[in-house]
């Protein structure tokens, strides 16, 4: 009788293996303080290191792309800029391009230059929300406040240069929607300057504390081939060892008449990753110094927006930009009526956060808001 | 790779030694007493900001500077308003909405609402105004108890103390000019554009004279018809047309169109 | 036998007083003078006397006026108004520590910290508040028994061991010979109910919380503990105010250990589960690591307990290390008395002054963990032990080997 009950332990083993026990599946997010936004990504861990890791976007769908269909061309602008709040210009910018082609027109030189300018300024923004983001993530709250107080000299630009925060609506189609003020010149200068001393504070502060170094050095690494392979852009790219940046390959709106390098590193690691960005501050105020010294030049009677016909030829145009996390793209249809037929946007978040599986698996659960904090996520522009 | 030019990655790595081909070296922390630095940057900003106050604007008792530019809510000038409605149509929310509201000698005129529960402080309204009637107002604190007190009825978007900055011109360059070598600022719409009559197309249904905001359209009389009628036709007095292609909207057989000048 | 200074002398030193000294009281339960249950002993004879007074007014003669001034009932009494009073200092001592921290770390972030009342003081209390008022929640499927045991032994726990660690010679709870190891114990016993509670509560950042508590345990612990044996072995003893004194007579004990010193600071926020090594809370990726499902006043006691804990990994610092109540040249402050001294020394020995020092170099310490706080990122689970076995250990005992070179060549 008791033979009867008694199950074979080669069984339980089997079924045991089966089950698959030693494993969890743990989702993180949406609400989560590692998901900035509302993304998830559910890891399965085993014991503290995760074994697979899916992401799961969408949550903030809006129907951007189908939205765009019904409005006129200027009016996507101001919506262009909700794409994504930390680097509302380079969108705007992005759509303004992307127009341009289609009306085969060529905007004035200042525009171009007070377009760089603006993009820096913005793209000192957004890493500087990512370096905040970094900073929270591996668990301090002192870089996050001054990378903060540092964003706010930056939003106090954007306020003199275009009257607004954040949600700039500053590009047009054929230019931009102000000339400098007066004593901009001066501002940027100075803040720049600031900046680039300020800045400093906050690499002491990381780079030369072993633990914040010992946290992001040598794990997840990614390959060059992985990276192409998942199509990942921009500063994540390069510190795969990529030598591609749009601003200096691909050159849009005289950023060829602009002296700057752009920095690579092979390493691949998760620290390489957050060197290039802290890098690019340092370039990107340098890029401010030189456009703003082009624009002074221009003298102050430059035209800086051109009249656009209000109805774009029917036919296609493609542009593209270098934003702050990548390369973004608009892919434009136009009907011949003052309102697009289709208007396709290829984030770089998106298609970055694809990575996320081959960045986290096989580092422990604490790296993964640490090495997920180097996509620089931005759910706006992701879910559209 | 220039060695002068990359500042931050100079230092802490050895990129300037090796070719930028090979994985690179960080700084040895060890020098720096792997956390001291760290916590004596911190510690400088204490003594700082324990000696002075911190960067903190107390935001309900003290307030950051804004300019003249400052994109708050919308304003109107009452009395500089054509009721033409280009706000409306250039609105990307939709939040404006002309309503008819008695002017100060009591006769009704149409002039904007907006909501401002909806509206983006994106500036277009000031921006294409015409006759510059809609400013940016450097006014942002909007909260109301109730959504029916956000909307901004024409009286109540008035802002006092209004600066010609706050005025948002519009000024472009037109492409023919920047061939000719002219490179002269124009204010956009009410300068250049102008409606065009299809003559084949119209009708003399006297629509367009009737939603002209600024009288600009006359109908004449061109002749009779076959049944003895009087043929009418609208004359645009160039003049007075600000182009807020309201007659083209209206016009029932699409006889009006705005002819863009480049 | 009795020495019988400072404070109590100045209030009680009318000799109309039942018991001018309290350990003329024959049930006394301390041998040396205790001035903590000096304060409670008067403040029950006002109390007592006043209520014994007032019953034998309307009801003369009766059995309950003499069983209150009855001598054990004194001392029953005085004790419960003892053990209230020292855990007052405690909570007021959290209080503070808790304001420090927020207005330091605001500064050192270039922000201002809390502003309500009195500096940004009273936000503290009005939080306090807060949780009070805050509903019950309960998650429908914890284990129930566990969830709530487990955070009042935690709590307990701490409260037990901030009320156990002596403010001076004359302010404890229990003098034992071997009262260091009692509060070391007491204080490594919590991360195993934290280790229960994080799996009572049916969440896996819970799980994963508790297990990182059991894992920071077995990395700090025995490094900290040599650090322990070294100092009793310096100075010859494991009763904290042998150890006080110890370092009294020769030189605070972090000048010989300095290597001791820098781990135990080190270890000291391990132990209290704050920034560098919260990994068992650790917000970024564990939402609130084992305290996820503890909501309200919960939450609040948990919060009440870590700073406990925070101050007593400072108080033990500053015990082991830092001289204890002791000052250079001044001591324990024993040679001002009332009646001997005028000016500055009259008022030194009005003034609770060991206590005050001891207070004083305990948030002095305080300062410089919200300093590594502010500055430092959480370490990884896999970190922490290698720093703790391969760095903090490693240096622990080279700290032991200087310690017994110094004891065996005589020169301490």
């Amino acid at each position: 009788m008791m033979a009867d009950s008694i199950v074979p332990v080669k069984e339980i083993e089997e079924k045991a293996e089966k089950m698959d026990t030693d494993k969890m599946w743990v989702i993180m997010g949406p609400q989560h303080p590692f998901s900035h936004g509302l993304w998830t990504l559910k890891v399965k861990l085993d014991g503290e290191i995760v074994t697979d890791a899916e992401p799961i976007v969408g949550y903030l769908h809006r129907g951007w792309e189908k939205e765009t269909e019904n409005r006129t061309y200027p009016k996507i602008i101001p919506m262009a800029d909700r794409l994504c709040y930390a680097a509302s210009m380079t969108y705007t910018h992005l759509y303004c391009m992307t127009v341009e082609k289609a009306l085969g027109i060529d905007i004035p030189e200042k525009a171009k230059y007070i377009r760089i300018v603006a993009d820096e300024v913005c793209r000192i923004n957004s890493h500087l929300m990512w370096l905040a983001a970094v900073g929270t993530d591996l668990g301090n709250l002192t870089v996050f406040l001054w990378c903060m107080r540092e964003r706010e000299y930056f939003l106090d630009l954007n306020v003199k240069l275009c009257g607004a925060r954040m949600t700039t609506n500053f590009p047009r189609i054929g230019g931009v929607r102000n000339d400098t003020t007066e004593l901009f010149d001066r501002d940027i200068l100075r803040t720049v300057q600031h900046f680039e001393k300020a800045l400093w504070d906050i690499i002491y502060l990381i780079d030369d504390s072993s633990i914040f170094v010992s946290r992001m050095k040598g794990i997840s690494y990614i390959t060059r081939e992985q990276a192409a392979n998942v199509g990942l852009t921009g500063p994540a790219m390069r510190g795969c060892g990529v030598d591609f940046d749009l601003r200096r390959d691909d050159p849009y709106d005289n950023y060829d008449k602009i002296d700057f390098e752009v920095p690579v590193l092979q390493e691949g690691d998760s620290y390489a990753r957050y060197m290039i960005r802290v890098e690019e501050m340092f370039q990107s105020c340098e890029i401010i110094k030189q456009a703003v010294g082009k624009i002074k030049a221009l003298g102050k009677n430059a035209p800086y927006r051109i009249k656009t016909p209000s109805r774009v030829p029917a036919g296609t145009a493609f542009a593209k930009l270098e934003d702050p996390r990548g390369e973004s793209m608009m892919y434009l249809v136009s009907d011949g009526t003052d309102k697009p037929y289709r208007l396709k946007v290829r984030s770089p978040i998106f298609v970055n956060v694809s990575s996320a599986r081959l960045q986290s698996v096989g580092v422990r659960i604490a790296d993964v808001p640490a090495v997920l904090a180097q996509i620089d996520m931005c759910l706006g522009e992701t879910d559209r | 790779m220039d060695e002068s030019k990359l500042k931050y990655l100079n230092k802490y790595t050895d990129i300037k030694n090796g070719a930028q081909g090979k994985p690179y070296k960080t700084k040895n922390l060890a020098k720096g007493l792997w956390i001291v630095k760290p916590a004596w940057t911190v510690f400088k900003l204490f003594s700082k900001t324990v000696a002075r106050q911190p960067v903190t604007v107390l935001y309900p008792y003290q307030k950051e500077w804004v300019p003249e530019n400052y994109r708050g809510r919308p304003g109107l000038r009452f009395d500089k308003c054509v009721s033409c409605g280009m706000c409306v149509r250039m609105c990307p929310t939709s939040c404006i909405k002309l309503i008819e509201v008695s002017d100060d000698d009591g006769k009704p005129v149409m002039r904007p609402q907006v909501n401002m529960g909806r509206c983006a402080m994106c500036g277009y309204c000031a921006e294409y105004c015409p006759v510059d009637a809609m400013t940016v107002t450097p006014e942002y604190e909007l909260a109301e108890y109730t959504r029916f007190d956000l909307l901004y009825g024409p009286r109540r978007l008035h802002y006092e103390g209004t600066t010609p900055g706050m005025e948002v011109k519009l000024e472009v360059t037109l492409p023919s000019d920047i061939e000719s070598g002219n490179p002269e600022k124009r204010h956009l719409l009410c300068e250049l554009d102008r409606p065009e009559l299809t003559e084949s197309k119209c009708i003399g249904c006297k629509k367009c004279e009737k939603v002209c905001p600024v009288g600009a359209i006359k109908m004449e009389e061109k002749g009779v018809n076959d049944k003895g009628r009087p043929i009418l036709r609208p004359k645009i007095d160039n003049s007075k047309c600000i182009c807020c292609s309201n007659c083209v909207d209206d016009c029932p057989k699409s006889a009006l169109a705005i002819k863009e000048v480049l | 036998m009795v020495q019988y200074t400072g404070l109590s002398e100045f209030i009680c030193g009318n000799p109309d007083w039942i018991y001018p000294n309290p350990m003329l009281n024959e049930y006394c339960p301390f041998d040396t003078y205790n001035l903590a249950y000096d304060l409670a002993y008067k403040v029950w004879e006002i109390l007592g006397g006043t209520i014994a007074w007032l019953i034998n007014l309307i009801w003369p003669g009766n059995p309950i006026s003499s069983w209150l001034i009855d001598d054990p009932t004194m001392v029953l009494f005085a004790l419960i108004v003892f053990m209230l009073l020292i855990f007052m200092v405690a909570f007021v001592n959290v209080l503070i520590v808790l304001w420090m921290e927020r207005k330091c770390m605001g500064r050192m972030m270039d922000r201002r910290g809390t502003m309500i009342g009195l500096k940004g003081f009273l936000q503290c209390v009005g939080d306090g508040f807060k949780t009070f008022l805050k509903e019950n929640t309960i998650p429908k499927k914890v284990d129930k028994m566990t969830y709530m045991w487990t955070v009042s032994l935690i709590v307990g726990l701490s409260v037990l061991v901030a009320c156990m660690v002596p403010l001076s010679q004359r302010w404890y709870v229990v003098n034992y010979d071997s009262g260091l190891l009692i509060i070391m114990a007491f204080f490594a016993l919590a991360p195993f109910f934290i280790l229960v509670s994080g799996w009572s509560q049916n969440n896996k950042y819970s799980l994963i919380g508790g297990m990182r508590a059991a894992e920071l345990m077995i990395s700090y612990e025995v490094p900290m503990l040599i650090l322990i044996a070294t100092t009793a072995l310096m100075a010859g003893s494991f009763n904290i105010g042998d150890i006080v004194y110890a370092q009294n007579d020769s030189l605070w004990y972090f000048i010989p250990q300095i290597l001791g010193f820098i781990v135990f600071f080190f270890c000291a926020p391990a132990e209290a589960e704050r920034v560098p090594f919260d990994i068992a809370e650790a917000e970024a990726e564990l939402v609130e690591g084992w305290q996820t499902e503890y909501a309200g006043m919960k939450w609040g006691l948990i919060m009440l307990a870590d700073y406990l804990r925070g101050t007593v990994s400072c108080g033990m610092v500053v015990i082991l290390y830092l001289g204890g109540w002791t000052l250079p040249f001044l001591g324990d402050f024993s040679q001002f008395t009332i009646e001997g001294s005028s000016g500055i020394g009259y008022l030194l020995a009005w003034l609770p002054m060991p206590e005050l020092v001891f207070i004083l170099k305990s948030y002095v310490v305080f300062f410089f963990m919200i300093l590594t706080r502010c500055a430092l990122a959480r370490v990884r689970t896999d970190q922490i032990l290698n720093i703790g076995w391969k760095v903090f250990m490693p240096l622990a005992v080279i700290n032991l080997v200087i310690v017994l070179f110094l004891r065996v060549g005589g020169v301490i």
